[in-house]
């Protein structure tokens, strides 16, 4: 539809800088980040709480402004621009409805301001409506929906004054789960139908994963890692990005060799290779083996690389969750097609071993964090 | 760019037009009083005048001598208009050459007209005199002492180097102001937000001249004396037995009016929310009636009843009683019955939010009710009591209509500062007095706010219980009905009192039946009927958008000299209303801004005096509302501007609707201030209701006090009628 009018989304060097109230000391929000959103791509802010992710949706909307750097939407350098000259729609956490006008009045509104004639405005509301399933509800007040819907509303809202850019503030997070993926599927089918630049802020992995073209980690203030999500899941730069974006575990090694084929390391004497690696790492350092509950598998005691007893089996239908507990902390284990396969009894000692081609080795910063 | 230049340009005109008024009042008055000191020195020394005419050479050859201000001459007849000179003017020869020179000018002809009329003249442009350019030319007439003839015309002339060089210095700076102006306002026309920044700059600007300036003028002109500093008025006033006696009968007063309303308001709110007492709805809203009855009407209706001439009195004179209501007595009863409700409200909202499982709790472990009351419920409410008891004395303090008319032989502060002003015509000691009312007001008020407010229990548990505890034994109940109903069996009589002196002819002496009052009351009242509507209908638009437009500042924005700009507009809320007039007059009869007289004055001060109130209003529901709302609009295109009209105004309507009916209502029925600003052209129906009573005319004042009860009652019932049409609505504002 709107396709080219899609516009790229660039952060040059931004830094945002508060004063804290209280103690009157300076925080540093968001420290020197740079990225740039392609044209009709969804990139998502990932991080935990406090690391800045609110801060750079803020910014790109215009409710905060960086203390330098520049911001730029398509050509333009919106970095002075206040948040009502710029062209980008927000989705709110909280929706923000206005709770004195109908769906359709909260819907139009935006029309409204651009001095649209009143026909051009009924037409494409009820279009918009329509297109996010709430064609009924048009006279209704936002306080007469249930959240799901309040959301639509919300997206509708912003979809119809056809921003360059949408911006999302973790939209789900007051959803029950199952409302929480329609809405996440229905948000990316919009998204890829309307073709619009989109950013989307969450703390939530699997939202992100499901979502995103390209996935943006944060951890206080800085960006870790920019990348696709099996990029991100696979391989993962850290030890944090590996553990925020999934279950993981990590056995320590040594790193023995490098070469085109992938770094060798042994652990307690067994030799592996794993065909990514941190490329940080030198020959005799110590480091990590990242595994993934998927890629782990559990065997007679002795077997493997670390013993342990199984803990808790949980059962999921297709796959089977088992946790043991080691001398390295508690390993979950994911067995699929647990018909055919045998599940340890709890209580059973047993040993874990990992399929190295699935694996990356990483620096090991896990005495820092 | 376009909107933004003609914007700019308007901004400026607008401020052209403003630094043009303070200009011409500033430089107006610096003449007046340079003038006034020249036509001084002129009136002495023409006093001076020797009655023999061979004197006059020695006369004006010694004036020569002496001074250095002015020069002198002295013709020894009036000309004609427009001839010439038939005689050569005597003393400074370069002064008597240009009148030689000038006589037949249009200028000198008018200045010998008013000196053959006796009168003094100042040349409206200057004159050169020799090689003095700039100088100010004055005609004034040579009377003979003995003869009392006018034997001639003096002609003096001043130099106006000094008011030369203050024009210069005034015009410099207010090119400088200008310009300075102009670059701040561009500059912020160019930031981000121009809206919000033009906002919070005329928020300081008015409250820094409205408020800040008019209580700095107060004080100062207390410690001035003969233009020099001087602590004589303190000394004075503190030294004076009479003064300090009205600062303990003010005391005296709001000590005794605040314990009986904080007892009578208990009293109502313990039966409205923890017994089961009948006709609760009447209870509660005959508690909160009186709160909005306009000033004098409870004293005027006391005196109707308990009065010299009052329906009571004789009757009571008759078995022998003899009083006089006039007094501490009577103004106690009168503040209680006014004030109560002051503490019923406060009351009432601490009761309610007190949970009543500790009473249960209390009952349940088998103490008995009188042993809950006293263990548990009452000692919860003391936070509350404490601060109901502050919160009347501080209006009883302030409280300026009741003792006006029934203070008697009881003197008061805010009594004893306006005879000073306007019967003394002594501005320092009133000025002086009402900063002395403000001391224990403020007082009060501080310890209310900031100790009270925050020992409170009451917000520890949050949600009110719907149900309630019985507290009180059926005897019991039946003692604290009956006391309650005698309470409002006396309310309603006041009030029908006053219904009732609408129709009668004359009160105390002779109640026939009549309408005579009232069709002299409303021609009489007409027009200061008219002035009181028109004026709070244009403060109370100003006053409501103000303080909405405040609140949101307030409560969303951050900027420097915030806790600064919140302290200017929530002062006047602790202010007596005579201190507030008082600053008024003085601050705004002399330049640079002159208001005395005018409709703006008293606009300007009820907007000033009922913003606390609604900026408070309009803060507390702007904390209900997600700033997520407003950020949505934002977002969507809308400037800050159209967020306010077309979703913050809205969201706060029910806040907006009340300031707007509170500032009406307010104003309709303001008097401690509004009594020092009426002028001849703006007068107050308030005033002229306490001008009958005073002059006995009791019939008048009762139908202008109907009126008044009509017009605020019915102003509140609207904005309860709009505000639960909006109730539905409102309920979901998160």
């Amino acid at each position: 539809m709107a396709t080219n009018k899609s516009k790229s989304v660039t952060f040059d060097k931004i830094t945002k800088i508060f004063r804290d109230p209280q103690s009157g000391q300076d925080v540093t929000a968001v420290g020197g980040v740079s990225f740039r959103i392609e044209p009709g791509e969804l990139v998502t802010l990932l991080g935990p709480s406090g690391c800045g992710k609110s801060t750079i949706l803020r910014m790109l909307s215009g409710f905060e402004q960086p203390t330098s750097g520049h911001i730029m939407i398509g050509d333009t350098d919106v970095t002075n621009m206040p948040p009502n000259k710029r062209d980008t729609a927000m989705v709110f956490q909280s929706y923000g409805l206005f709770p004195h006008m109908n769906v359709s009045e909260n819907v139009a509104y935006g029309l409204k301001l651009r001095k649209i004639p009143q026909k051009e405005i009924d037409e494409k509301v009820a279009k918009f409506l329509d297109m996010v399933g709430l064609g009924q509800m048009a006279k209704r007040p936002p306080s007469r929906l249930s959240g799901g819907q309040q959301q639509r509303v919300a997206l509708a809202r912003s979809l119809i004054v056809e921003p360059s850019v949408l911006l999302l503030d973790e939209p789900l997070s007051n959803l029950d789960a199952l409302l929480r993926e329609q809405m996440r599927v229905e948000i990316r089918r919009l998204q890829k139908s309307l073709g619009i630049t989109s950013m989307y802020v969450t703390h939530d992995r699997v939202e992100a994963m499901s979502l995103s073209d390209r996935i943006i980690v944060m951890k206080s203030g800085h960006i870790i890692q920019i990348g696709t999500p099996s990029d991100i899941y696979r391989d993962p730069v850290d030890t944090f990005v590996s553990g925020f974006v999934g279950k993981v575990a990590f056995f320590p090694c040594e790193v023995k060799g490098i070469d085109s084929s992938g770094c060798a390391v042994s652990v307690k004497g067994q030799n592996f290779t794993a065909p990514r690696y941190s490329d940080k790492l030198k020959v005799g350092d110590k480091a990590l083996v990242m595994a993934r509950p998927e890629s782990l598998s559990i065997g007679e005691a002795g077997a493997g690389v670390e013993d342990g007893i199984v803990t808790a089996n949980i059962y999921l239908g297709n796959s089977v969750e088992t946790w043991v507990k080691t001398d390295l902390g508690n390993v979950l284990v994911q067995i699929d097609n647990p018909d055919v396969k045998k599940i340890w009894a709890e209580g059973e000692k047993v040993s874990l071993s990992f399929d190295a081609s699935l694996t990356k080795v990483l620096v090991d910063d896990l005495e820092q964090a | 760019m376009n909107k933004r230049i003609i914007n700019f340009l308007l901004m400026m005109l607008f401020i052209v037009l403003v630094g043009g008024w303070i200009y011409t009042s500033v430089r107006d008055e610096f003449m007046k009083q340079s003038g006034a000191s020249q036509r001084r020195t002129v009136e002495t020394v023409t006093a001076g005048y020797p009655a023999e005419p061979e004197d006059i050479d020695g006369w004006l050859k010694r004036l020569a001598e002496e001074a250095n201000v002015y020069r002198v001459a002295f013709i020894d007849e009036i000309p004609m208009p427009g001839e010439k000179l038939s005689k050569t003017p005597k003393g400074d020869s370069e002064l008597s050459k240009l009148i030689e020179s000038s006589a037949s000018d249009s200028e000198f002809s008018k200045g010998f007209d008013n000196a053959a009329y006796e009168e003094i003249y100042r040349s409206s442009h200057n004159w050169t005199v020799g090689a003095n350019e700039e100088q100010a030319l004055f005609f004034a007439p040579a009377i003979n002492s003995r003869t009392h003839d006018i034997d001639g015309a003096l002609i003096f002339s001043f130099s106006t180097e000094s008011e030369q060089g203050f024009m210069r210095m005034m015009n410099t700076l207010f090119v400088a102001a200008f310009i300075l102006f102009a670059v701040v306002i561009w500059q912020l026309m160019l930031s981000r937000d121009p809206i919000v920044g033009f906002a919070l700059a005329a928020l300081f600007l008015m409250t820094l001249t409205f408020v800040a300036y008019p209580l700095f003028e107060a004080l100062r002109l207390s410690f001035l004396e003969n233009g020099k500093f001087s602590l004589s008025i303190w000394k004075t006033i503190l030294n004076s037995e009479g003064y300090m006696s009205a600062l303990w009968g003010s005391l005296k007063l709001g000590c005794w009016t605040a314990t009986f309303s904080t007892i009578v308001g208990f009293l109502f709110a313990f039966v409205v929310s923890r017994t089961n007492a009948p006709c609760k709805k009447l209870i509660s809203t005959m508690g909160v009636l009186p709160v909005i009855s306009p000033p004098f009407s409870l004293t005027l209706s006391i005196i109707l009843l308990f009065g010299n001439n009052g329906l009571f009195t004789r009757w009571l004179r008759v078995i022998g009683l003899d009083f006089s209501i006039y007094g501490l007595p009577g103004l106690v009863i009168v503040q209680t019955m006014g004030m109560f409700p002051i503490a019923f409200l406060t009351l009432s909202g601490v009761l309610q939010a007190i949970d009543s499982t500790y009473e249960e709790a209390s009952l349940n472990l088998s103490a008995g009710r009188f042993k809950t009351f006293s263990s548990i419920t009452f000692p919860l409410a003391i936070p509350g009591l404490l601060s109901a008891w502050l919160l009347v004395f501080t209006t009883s303090l302030a409280d300026f209509a009741n003792p006006l008319l029934l203070a008697g032989d009881l003197r008061v502060l805010s009594l004893e500062s306006y005879i000073e002003v306007t019967g003394m015509n002594r501005l320092g000691h009133g000025a002086a007095l009402s900063i002395l009312l403000l001391l224990p007001t403020l007082t009060a008020f501080l310890a209310q706010r900031f100790w009270v407010a925050k020992r409170s229990y009451v917000t520890v548990t949050g949600k009110p219980s719907g149900r309630i505890t019985e507290l009180t034994t059926p005897i019991v109940r039946r003692i604290l009905v009956t006391i309650i109903f005698i309470i409002v069996f006396f309310l309603i009589m006041l009030y029908g009192t006053i219904f009732a002196g609408c129709f009668v002819k004359n009160w105390g002496i002779d109640y026939t039946f009549s309408l005579e009052n009232i069709t002299e009351a409303i021609t009489r009242s007409t027009d200061a009927l008219f002035d009181t509507v028109t004026l709070a209908a244009i403060a109370t638009p100003i006053a409501g958008i103000t303080a909405m437009i405040a609140a949101l500042l307030i409560v969303r924005r951050k900027f420097h000299g915030k806790r600064l700009l919140e302290m200017l507009l929530m002062t006047p809320f602790a202010l007596p209303g005579t201190l507030l007039g008082i600053s008024y007059i003085l601050a705004f009869n002399h330049a640079p801004i002159i208001l005395v007289g005018t409709a703006a004055i008293i606009i300007i001060n009820y907007v000033i005096r009922e913003l606390p109130v609604g900026i408070e209003g309009g803060i507390a529901s702007l904390r209900q509302i997600d700033p997520s709302i407003e950020e949505a609009a934002t977002d969507l295109g809308a400037d800050q501007a159209t967020v306010f009209r077309t979703i913050v105004l809205p969201l706060v309507r029910p806040a907006f609707l009340s300031s707007l009916s509170y500032t009406f209502v307010r104003s309709m029925t303001a008097v401690s201030a509004v009594i020092f600003l009426i002028s001849a052209k703006w007068y107050h129906i308030t005033v002229l209701i306490y001008n009958f009573s005073e002059n006995l005319r009791f019939g008048l004042a009762s139908v202008l006090s109907t009126v008044l009860i009509i017009i605020v009652f019915g102003a509140f019932g609207i904005m309860r009628l709009i505000v639960r049409e909006n109730a539905n609505l409102m309920k979901n504002v998160t």
